[in-house]
């Protein structure tokens, strides 16, 4: 397509005209371009629903985590009445920031600027408390009210804590959909607790590109991670490839790899009971079969289960969550946590953190793979910005493949084989969507 | 009191082993461990004082023996994308504080400073963080038995620790 100069383009036109997944393209612009990340900010991370925390990270009444929705730095804090709500992180008063420290624990916060202090639940306590100057500097008295918190919605599943700006958008179990179901088995099919603190570092990337990466592509493990056949860790090359394709809508996607059933289950037998109690038989049977389950909630939470590896008698695999928390159109801060069931044997929570650490995460030998792919995408995009010809990206993998029936029990648009980029596609639909839409 | 031959002994040792590092002589440096080894990163968070700012629960690097091994095999295949064109380093290592030898072993702490460049654009990270080691005397020289690095960033400023540290 030519421009004719793209100044003469507003940004939505040409996400209009070129945004074409169903033809399975997409153009490289997108991902680095300061407007459309400008536009991103409040039309995608100001619409949609933001993991923000998980419930074990904030324990107790008065406990509370420092996280940012977009760019905007937010306190999630399980209040003194055990509610867990999510603040802007900025003092009524000047708009300084009232928490500072990446997590605490207390019944208040006090702006270090002018004293003015909040409780665990929002409410605008006065300043310096107890002390005689704020009637001397506000003789007509404060609005306590109006100068309660700005607080977004929150709401939780399974012990993840989200929160959005979209105050009158849907509910999160709504927002949510047939990815409940999904969720239920990663992180609802026993009680899950946070592993210290999360890792956090900063990628050079556009934050498009790991999120599409865990969305939808089971296809770079071969390549990207051929370390692994080349180690004699896998069997072969294709170890990416048995499994399951989800395209649930709404932009999210995962992949589900498994193993033969007669191989039995992957996950410890002291846990088989809990994980009864909290699924379905259908979850239950397809999480005894996981090998490996990856995904991406729209627009930039990702989990993991990586493939189990046999370390001496048992198979472990070490699963995390993931922010792609963006810094600006061509960088990104990654969050990344590990979780384990709480009522794990011990040989299970110190083999699989050790394994997690190793294999993914700031030093794991997937990661590293991974960043540098993203990294020299994201060169790439910023100079494709001054093109009058789009620089496609290729996105047609199992574009003409139909979706199974009823042989898979679970929700959405469900694929046999993991090599597709179906729900790579819903995600750029539902970019789009969101992008174009005028309020 | 040390003796000066130990201070040059520990200090020659850690020298040559950066060194090791920095000129990709990744199976020697392996060799430098013991069989028994711990090599730990644990994370550095904000928080007031006088709370700690680490955290031990979960690391950065989570190393044995076994997985540093799997690490230097990983960097030796021609699959190595994350290091290969490789990135040039350069490890500063400094403020010895050394221990007296006791039961066969050195306790060690010291400072490192790694410069680390890759690609274009003129550009570097720098790494900084505080080491303590638990040297094991063998014939006259040393091995590595334990390695702790506390880190400078609570958010880390270099895209990958493909680098050891």
């Amino acid at each position: 397509m030519q421009h004719g100069g793209l100044a003469s383009v507003s940004v939505t036109d040409r996400i209009r005209e070129t945004v074409l997944p169903e033809e399975g393209r997409v153009p490289m612009f997108i991902y680095a371009d300061p407007d459309v990340y400008a536009l991103e900010l409040r039309r995608v991370f100001g619409r949609s629903w933001l993991f923000v925390a998980h419930e074990s990270e904030i324990p107790d009444p008065g406990s509370w985590v420092q996280r940012t929705m977009g760019e905007q730095s937010v306190i999630v804090a399980r209040g003194e009445d055990g509610i867990i709500r999510t603040f802007l992180n900025s003092c009524r008063h000047r708009g300084m920031k009232l928490a500072c420290e990446d997590f605490g624990q207390g019944k208040m916060w006090r702006c270090p600027y002018h004293g003015f202090a909040y409780a665990s639940t929002g409410e605008f306590m006065g300043t310096l408390v107890g002390a005689p100057y704020e009637r001397i500097a506000y003789p007509g008295g404060l609005d306590r009210d109006a100068l309660h918190l700005i607080e977004a919605r929150c709401e939780r599943y399974n012990g993840l804590v989200f929160a959005t700006w979209n105050l009158d958008g849907p509910s999160l179990e709504d927002y949510l959909g047939p990815m409940r179901w999904y969720l239920d088995i990663l992180v609802g099919r026993a009680e899950m607790e946070v592993v210290g603190v999360p890792q956090k570092w900063v990628i050079p990337c556009a934050w498009k590109f790991p999120a599409e990466n865990f969305t939808s592509d089971a296809y770079h493990t071969a390549t990207a991670h051929a370390f692994l056949a080349k180690l004699n860790l896998t069997k072969g090359v294709d170890f990416g490839r048995d499994g399951y394709h989800v395209d649930p809508g709404n932009g999210s996607g995962l992949g589900i790899g498994i193993h033969p059933e007669e191989d039995g289950s992957y996950f410890p037998e002291e846990l088989h009971e809990e994980y009864a109690a909290n699924l379905d038989a259908d979850q239950l049977r397809l999480l005894h079969r996981i090998k490996n389950f990856h995904g991406n909630l729209f627009p930039n939470m990702s989990f993991l289960i990586p493939n189990f590896i046999k370390v001496g008698d048992q198979w472990i695999s070490g699963m995390m969550l993931r922010l792609w928390q963006p810094i600006g159109p061509d960088r990104l801060e990654a969050w990344s946590w590990h979780l384990v069931e709480k009522n794990g044997p011990d040989w299970w929570k110190r083999k699989g953190r050790a394994t997690y650490v190793q294999t993914f995460g700031m030093s794991g030998m997937f990661d590293q793979d991974d960043t540098e792919n993203w990294e020299l995408q994201t060169k790439n995009a910023v100079s494709s910005l001054p093109r009058d010809d789009e620089v496609w990206m290729h996105f047609e993998m199992g574009i003409h493949l139909e979706p199974l029936g009823d042989e898979f029990p679970g929700p959405g648009d469900v694929y046999d084989g993991k090599y597709s980029e179906s729900s790579g596609r819903t995600y750029y639909r539902h970019w789009r969507e969101l992008m174009l839409e005028e309020r | 009191m040390i003796s000066v031959d130990h201070r040059l002994a520990v200090q020659d040792f850690l020298v040559a082993e950066a060194r090791l590092l920095d000129h990709r002589r990744f199976e020697e440096w392996l060799a430098l461990w013991t069989d028994d080894a711990t090599y730990y990163v644990p994370i550095r968070v904000s928080r007031k004082m006088p709370a700690p700012d680490v955290v031990e629960e979960i690391g950065l690097f989570d190393d044995n023996k076994q997985s540093l091994t799997l690490r230097v095999r990983r960097l030796g295949t021609d699959v190595a994308w994350a290091e290969d064109p490789p990135s040039f380093t350069r490890r500063f290592v400094t403020n010895f504080e050394i221990q007296p030898e006791e039961g066969g072993e050195v306790r060690v702490r010291d400072y490192l400073l790694m410069y680390r460049s890759r690609g274009d654009g003129g550009v570097h990270d720098l790494i900084s963080g505080e080491r303590e080691h638990v040297l094991r005397v063998e014939d006259d020289s040393f091995r590595l038995a334990y390695r702790r690095v506390v880190l400078d960033q609570a958010s880390i400023g270099t895209k990958n620790f493909g680098v050891f540290l």
